[in-house]
């Protein structure tokens, strides 16, 4: 491999959950100081910082997008570049690529990607309406009522109507994601259990979707250091994480335009992946997918290849993708047990798969042996599939 | 609901929600290629041309999928719980989000996917208010 190869060398993350006390700007400059002394760097190596927008708060998107953060950090005048890619919750995939381009070409060296959102401490009606307001044609479609929760349910029956998957099956994906959540000290739901019984017991939200399978809203803070592999071997890394493969689709922007609900673009964007990678998904040892909701992810397991086509549910129902089971997927709990923090649940997922691969996951989570991850983001109503095949390997 | 529309849209959006009122259903056509087109577009997203008018849509489609409201809805939407919204597909190869009447029970679970759905207006003072089309099980 060449000493421009893009590599992940070091990470930072806040908990998960409901922290009112935790000003954003103080969760982004902590994990980026977390993750900068990670990586065995100092704060004014960074020459380059891409941002993971918020969506609580325009102010604070605002503050992020006229390089607050580098004021905050104390990097006036030593940044060459700071700017915000966005794609919702797909943004981590596609701010990842655009690091990896950068460093790769020589555009930057040390790249500082940087993540913080307060949904859980933000009005949640107020979130409510601003997620209902985005990514559904406002002039046509948003006139139905459409609801959040609606577009996972919508993914939800197509999905449970392709694949004979029972409510109980869907239910033990919320399931699997709560017992990973119980090994993370960093989940919203690190220390309250799940049953498939009591996820059947709740109230039905949107049919088929009931109260303990929708994403709780929370806040959340992660960070990421990418470097060139020829730098982290200077830095004396001796494990770092290399992009292996990626490859995406953008579906739709109205869900109401997928032609394939219970599928959506996840069976286009991996082949490309695979084949740059050289492995299969028979290959992976963990996975990390977008899972806002249980259909998402098991449309995004099956089209990423790591089922059978309409196996996944009753696969998490038989635990294959739970703590010890075949695949471990999801290892920090998912959106849907470690917190939904926006845009930044494809962000805790990706930087899960990091920490997995360079071994630091902590003796009950860690996947022994974990060298190559398939990470998926989707953002919007799910509008696109994208895809980051991850490899730990020796700098 | 705010029935507020985009700067300039009201060219493309009121013959559509003007059919609605009326009880009826269109959907936009190129006559340039003579396709199709849902929701409508600014140019055809097919050939590109603006040939573009309303024509009366299909009123028999087929249920992609559906959501039941139950709890919690989108402000303004407070006062139609439950509700059911569906993606329906259209001979022609359109689709779209509909609202769903409730079957004879008074709720959703006589619906199923790739079943049959037809189109039957709600009154104006509801397609003043939310226009979109409205489609229930056939009679
Ligand atoms: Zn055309």
């Amino acid at each position: 491999m060449s000493d421009t190869e893009p590599v992940f060398i070091g990470f930072g993350e806040q908990p998960s959950g409901r922290y009112p006390n935790r000003p954003f700007m103080g969760d982004l400059v902590r994990v980026g100081a977390a993750a900068v002394k990670d990586a065995d760097l100092t704060m004014g190596e960074i020459d380059t910082i891409l941002l993971i927008p918020c969506l609580h708060s325009p102010a604070d998107q605002a503050d992020l997008v006229f390089s607050r953060v580098v004021e905050e950090l104390g990097l006036n005048k030593k940044v060459k570049a700071q700017y915000m890619v966005h794609s919702g919750g797909s943004t981590s995939d596609n701010t990842i690529r655009t690091a990896a381009g950068l460093i790769e070409s020589g555009q930057a060296k040390n790249v500082l990607v940087l993540q913080a959102e307060k949904w859980g401490s933000a009005p949640v009606k107020e979130m409510i309406d601003m997620l209902t307001a985005n990514g559904i044609p406002r002039e046509w479609e948003k006139q139905s009522g459409v609801s959040f929760n609606a577009v996972g349910a919508l993914i939800q029956q197509r999905y449970m109507h392709e694949s004979g998957s029972t409510p109980a099956d869907m239910a033990s994906v919320c399931v699997a994601l709560r017992d990973w959540a119980n090994l993370n000290p960093n989940a919203m739901y690190k220390d309250k259990k799940l049953t498939v019984e009591q996820v059947l017991g709740s109230k039905m939200v949107t049919d088929p979707i009931r109260a303990f399978e929708c994403p709780m809203l929370a806040d959340g803070a992660c960070a990421l250091v990418l470097t060139s592999r020829g730098n982290a071997r200077k830095l004396g890394k001796d494990r770092v994480v290399r992009i292996a493969g990626e490859g995406g689709c953008v579906s739709h922007y109205s869900i109401g335009q997928e032609r394939e609900v219970g599928k959506l673009g996840w069976e286009i964007a991996g082949p490309a992946a695979y084949e740059a990678a050289g492995w299969g998904p028979e290959d992976a040892d963990i996975a990390e997918i977008y899972d806002s909701y249980a259909a998402v992810l098991t449309s995004g397991i099956e089209g990423l290849g790591l089922a059978p086509k309409g196996e996944a549910a009753r696969m998490f129902a038989r635990g294959e993708f739970s703590p010890g089971g075949r695949l471990p997927t999801n290892t920090n709990g998912g959106l849907l047990s470690a917190g939904h923090t926006g845009v930044g649940g494809g962000t805790a997922l990706l930087t899960e798969g990091v920490r997995q691969l360079l071994g630091r996951a902590g003796p009950e989570r860690q996947v022994e042996g974990a060298t190559r991850a398939v990470c998926g983001g989707s953002g919007g109503t799910y509008m696109d599939s994208q895809v980051l095949l991850l490899e730990g390997v020796s700098a | 609901m705010s029935s507020s529309n985009d700067i300039g849209m009201d060219a493309l959006t009121e013959p559509y929600r003007e059919a609605l009122r009326r009880g009826e259903f269109v959907v936009q056509h190129c006559k340039a290629c003579n396709r199709d087109i849902m929701y409508p577009r600014h140019l055809c997203p097919f050939c590109y041309e603006d040939d573009l008018s309303f024509t009366p849509g299909a009123t028999t489609g087929i249920l992609h999928s559906f959501a039941v409201h139950r709890v919690g809805s989108p402000s303004g939407f407070e006062d139609q719980l439950p509700y059911a919204v569906g993606i329906i597909k259209l001979e022609g190869d359109v689709q779209f989000l509909a609202r769903l009447w409730p079957d004879a029970e008074g709720d959703w679970g006589q619906y199923e996917l790739d079943g049959e759905v037809v189109f039957r207006a709600a009154d104006a003072d509801e397609m003043a208010e939310r226009p979109v089309p409205w489609f229930g099980l056939p009679a």
